[in-house]
């Protein structure tokens, strides 16, 4: 009896070590950081099988388009598609050669074409679990919870699949002074993490030459002279940065191109905090502002980066900061403390696959 | 995202169009970058088409504008939405970067007749 056996997916294994092979790379969209590996005689795409390459994505259509290889250059046909197939932003009808490193995108999933060899490959896989070890390296400088005392804490860290910049921490500068900070790094990736590791740790040992901690606009200006973007890569970062007096109840704070942080007193709206101020690191001239609140006894104080309010939700709605906040304050549930909460409810709301940025959301009570 | 420039007297326009996050920047930081800083000229550029603006594209957009302004060249950028012009707020963009409200505005800001 024949046998025959169908190959439907690709594997690496199949071509050998220094053979290039087309594949595509999810950029943005479920799964990130996938590697598709588009076979000799060519692949569908679908929303679900019996396409090759499946795309979990509602606007993905069941036959979307199809990959074909043609003397050693992929080509790509929109199969009629709903939503249509786009190549470097521009729909794409009939049937056209992909040039290596073309962005295509098919409902809401944006895959980059490669053409790289197994080694390449293995490296990127390799790659991959650098930055979870690196990813773990941020958790273990984030501050514990506190769960009794003048001041409680807690906190959700959720860095998205390329790592993210963020990194926030909040502890006793002194026995009548608290701080609280919370910093963005633009941009993703191990770059982004290490920069954001290195504020952290001259932070964490309040180790800022010449500044005085308590006065939050002589932070930013320390960080703004120690971090100009030409001699990091580019970089700059954002930071919301607040020191709180135990016995004037006052907290002081500045921010350097960050939004609001947000005071709620038992039974009242939500007071935005922010000073106007610029990115760390843009310009050596900017010029930061400080402003202070009296905390009233029982307030919450909600610190969190743009990750949590920058969704996009299942029905396709672009979320603002405006929309997050009706979330607060959130009504409390049995046995799960109130950030945890916050955040199972932006993942329901959001579009299927992760949240596309760092979610760092840290609530400060106060007694 | 979408890229297009043209020129108009002696000012360069360039128009953007889409997201202005990750993938959008990785589409067009080269062709942005040699169309403004290395052409030199003033520039003012078209943002009433970006629905979002993240923080590479905040980047590309200081990176540009340092590097133009090194070869003595200014830019604007004009026609914000509400959406994006909030973003322009939050971090201050302003400061570094001029915002106006129509192209004549950016022009007379860039050429030094504001």
């Amino acid at each position: 009896m024949d046998e025959t056996r169908v190959v439907t997916f690709a594997r690496v294994a199949d071509f050998g070590l220094d053979v290039r092979v087309h594949c595509l790379e999810v950029v943005d969209g479920l799964e990130q950081g996938r590697t598709i590996i588009i076979k000799e005689n060519g692949a569908t795409l679908g929303r679900s099988p019996p396409a090759d390459i499946v795309l979990s994505d509602s606007e993905v259509s069941r036959s979307h388009c199809r990959f074909t290889i043609v003397d050693g250059i992929l080509r790509m046909a929109d199969l009629n598609s709903t939503n249509g197939t786009f190549l470097d932003g521009i729909r794409v009808s009939g049937e056209v050669p992909v040039p290596v490193g073309a962005i295509l995108r098919m409902g809401r999933q944006t895959l980059k074409h490669e053409h790289r060899t197994e080694k390449e490959i293995l490296q990127r896989d390799e790659f991959d679990r650098e930055i979870k070890k690196a990813n773990a390296y941020v958790q273990a400088l984030l501050p514990q919870p506190l769960a009794e005392g003048p001041i409680e804490a807690e906190w959700v860290f959720q860095p998205c699949s390329k790592l993210g910049g963020d990194a926030f921490g909040y502890g006793p500068l002194n026995e009548n002074e608290f701080l609280v900070y919370m910093i963005d790094v633009c941009g993703h990736g191990a770059g982004a993490a290490m920069h954001s590791v290195a504020i952290m740790n001259l932070l964490r040992k309040r180790a800022l030459p010449g500044t005085n901690m308590a006065e939050p606009t002589e932070v930013l200006a320390a960080f703004n002279a120690m971090f100009p973007m030409d001699d990091h890569a580019g970089m700059y970062f954002t930071m919301w940065y607040g020191v709180y007096n135990l016995t004037t109840r006052e907290m002081r704070f500045a921010t350097a191109g960050h939004h609001p942080a947000f005071l709620v007193g038992t039974g009242q709206e939500p007071v935005p905090l922010r000073t106007r101020g610029g990115l760390i690191g843009a310009d050596p001239g900017t010029v930061y502002r400080a402003a202070a609140v009296t905390v009233p006894p029982g307030a919450s104080f909600y610190l969190f980066s743009d990750g949590v309010f920058e969704i996009v939700t299942k029905d396709g709605v672009e979320w603002g900061l405006n929309d997050f906040l009706r979330l607060l304050p959130a009504a409390p549930i049995e046995g799960q403390n109130e950030s945890t909460g916050i955040f199972g409810q932006v993942r329901g709301l959001a579009r299927a696959g992760e949240l596309d940025d760092d979610f760092s959301l840290l609530i400060l009570r106060f007694h | 995202m979408e890229m297009q420039h043209s020129d108009v007297g002696e000012v360069r326009k360039v128009t953007l169009k889409g997201r202005l996050d990750t993938a959008g920047v990785d589409m067009i930081e080269t062709r942005f970058g040699a169309a403004i800083a290395a052409a030199g000229k003033n520039t003012v550029v078209d943002i009433s088409e970006v629905t979002f603006l993240a923080s590479m594209g905040i980047r590309m957009l200081i990176a540009t504008t340092r590097s133009l302004s090194r070869k003595g060249g200014k830019l604007a950028l004009y026609n914000a939405t509400p959406a994006v012009r909030e973003v322009i707020e939050t971090v201050a963009l302003t400061d570094i970067i001029p915002l106006a409200g129509s192209e004549s505005e950016a022009v007379s800001i860039v050429t030094g007749q504001a």
